[in-house]
């Protein structure tokens, strides 16, 4: 008989007790999200407050979204391409974004009802179409050339952000305010157009997770080993990038989570993207969500950037796991 | 079970490959031999639906690899490549138990007798007491064990080996050689460059010279003087069974 390898060390799939624990975290996370702001309430005066319907209930719910989007995207994206250093932005989508939102608010489209988002929208979008068209070769995609296309037009959009930023000196502000990334502007619009889409999308991250462990062994390889590898990447590229689109068109450009999320989560949970994948959906989500709240909370009436908190608070703990992991080799 | 019909390989104006037409299936074990560069590998790839050939086809079973679904060929054929590749932090046993990705569906789990299989192979191979160890830990000749346990795991009826037993010390070059020997895949073409371990090891002989075949039969006839002379340029004789070098 063989002996039983029924070891904790070796089990596949998520703990469901750690995800409990995770998702019990994060609604505990909600609720105080909801309770606390700019303007303090009496017990029970709260729900019949606007404030709580049309701030802050959109505001928890769109960060609690986009955190799970950026997170899950960036672990996508680190095993397609096969590269720890890749978030979600490398593709273009940011920039693309960015340059969208600084032309809708050049020509004063703030007033109409997502027409700052719709215009990051179409041009992350074309951004990224124009980056995989530059960096396909026949039907397949080289992803070295992917990656460094997306890096050098990402660089050319700033430059070009900035040109237009000197000589609009007025808009200055609103441009880089939005570039910082912020849900200080979120509503029920942006909940209720980015949330169906990043359910859609997670969910066919989720279902491809066992074929992105195998895309981190080589493209051969996972064809060897039975991996549709082109449809696969081809299919986690168009929703990850729907996905990172809608999200960075709701709130602007917040950085650091979907990088560092997905890697905290592999120094505790191993590599096996069946864990990684579910974990980042509510540590991403739970992370964005502290984050913000303290960023609105902290020095209130006033508001940090929720971008630069996410690197002041990620930082530390991620380098406090590195560091702990050190041991083990 | 594997059959080239014309089938050539060219990158730009290089011609790797130039109208192959062979059928291996009688043989348990055949050598694919040949200098450095004359296409062992371009062919092996072609094998496995890895590459498109420029021309002619090759069929598995009867039917063109390059119609079977990736599922379907990896069931079929399993394929251990050069060079092991080793960014990530999966462990040896995670590693070998990819193997079993073409019998699962994807929401499901590994069963118990994927798990089974996974030792099994692992013991065979001489790698259960790495399961936990990460590529960093392992050194090379272990890693390409493990890389053989994984393409084992698979459980095909054919299989493809680039090199496997050249990063292998002589011990386990031998155990890896006496192993195939008592797999159950059928039909196993091992890219393979000591002379003398083939000809203990192998049955068939496919010696590869300028993309063209120069010999394929019981390896015993190709392993001749004037053969290892005309691909390698190296004079040698046989003693005693066994292939010596005159230098």
């Amino acid at each position: 008989m063989l002996e039983s390898v029924n070891n904790k060390r070796l089990r596949q799939g998520v703990n469901p007790w750690a995800m409990l624990l995770l998702t019990l975290l994060l609604l505990v996370a909600m609720v105080a999200g909801c309770l606390v702001g700019a303007v303090d309430f009496d017990r029970g005066e709260i729900l019949n407050s606007p404030i709580f319907w049309q701030l802050r209930l959109p505001r928890v719910l769109l960060s609690v979204v986009v955190g799970a989007v950026l997170s899950v995207c960036g672990a996508a994206y680190q095993s397609i391409f096969r590269n720890p250093l890749t978030d979600p932005y490398v593709l273009g989508v940011s920039s693309g974004a960015s340059l969208g939102a600084a032309v809708a608010i050049l020509m004063g489209l703030e007033a109409y009802l997502w027409g700052v988002g719709g215009c990051a929208l179409v041009a992350a979008l074309l951004t990224v179409l124009l980056i995989y068209k530059i960096a396909s070769i026949g039907n397949r995609m080289h992803t070295t050339t992917l990656l460094l296309t997306g890096v050098c037009l990402t660089l050319l959009i700033s430059a070009v952000i900035s040109f237009l930023m000197v000589l609009n000196h007025e808009k200055m502000d609103s441009i880089i305010f939005w570039t910082m990334g912020s849900f200080g502007s979120a509503t029920w619009t942006d909940v209720v157009i980015v949330a169906p889409v990043a359910v859609v999308g997670i969910g066919v991250v989720l279902y491809y997770s066992r074929d992105l462990n195998l895309l981190l062994a080589g493209s051969e390889a996972a064809r060897s080993m039975g991996v549709e590898v082109e449809l696969v990447k081809r299919m986690l590229l168009l929703f990850t990038t729907l996905m990172v689109a809608f999200a960075v068109s709701s709130c602007g450009v917040i950085g650091f989570v979907g990088l560092i999320v997905p890697h905290a989560v592999r120094l505790v949970a191993g590599p096996d993207n069946r864990r990684v994948v579910p974990y980042s959906v509510v540590c991403g989500a739970l992370f964005v969500l502290v984050c913000d709240t303290l960023a609105r909370t902290m020095l209130r009436p006033s508001e940090l950037p929720v971008g630069s908190l996410t690197s002041i608070v990620g930082a530390p703990l991620f380098i406090y796991l590195l560091y702990r992991n050190k041991k083990r080799y | 079970m594997i059959q080239l019909q014309h089938l050539s390989l060219r990158y730009g104006q290089k011609e790797i490959l130039r109208d192959l037409d062979l059928s291996v299936g009688e043989a348990r074990i055949t050598a694919v031999m040949g200098p450095n560069g004359c296409g062992k590998t371009s062919l092996l790839r072609c094998i496995g639906g890895l590459i498109e050939p420029t021309e002619g086809a090759v069929l598995v079973d009867g039917k063109a690899v390059l119609d079977l679904s990736a599922r379907t060929l990896a069931q079929k054929v399993a394929f251990v490549r050069q060079h092991a590749q080793t960014d990530f932090e999966f462990s040896a046993f995670e590693t070998v138990l990819m193997g079993r990705n073409p019998y699962q569906h994807r929401l499901q789990n590994e069963s118990q007798a994927d798990w089974d299989i996974v030792e099994r192979c692992m013991k065979q191979t001489n790698t259960w007491h790495l399961r936990f160890a990460i590529p960093s830990q392992m050194s090379g000749g272990e890693l390409q064990r493990v890389m053989i346990a994984r393409a084992l795991a698979q459980q095909t009826p054919i299989l493809l080996m680039d090199e496997p037993v050249s990063n292998l010390d002589i011990a386990h070059q031998i155990d890896i050689m006496r192993l195939l020997r008592n797999t159950m895949a059928e039909c196993i073409m091992i890219v393979i460059h000591d002379l003398n371990l083939a000809l203990q090891f192998c049955d068939n002989l496919l010696l590869l010279h300028d993309g063209r075949i120069l010999f394929h039969g019981p390896i015993a006839e190709g392993l001749t003087p004037e053969n290892i002379e005309r691909v390698y340029g190296v004079k040698a004789h046989l003693t005693e069974g066994r292939i010596v070098y005159d230098y």
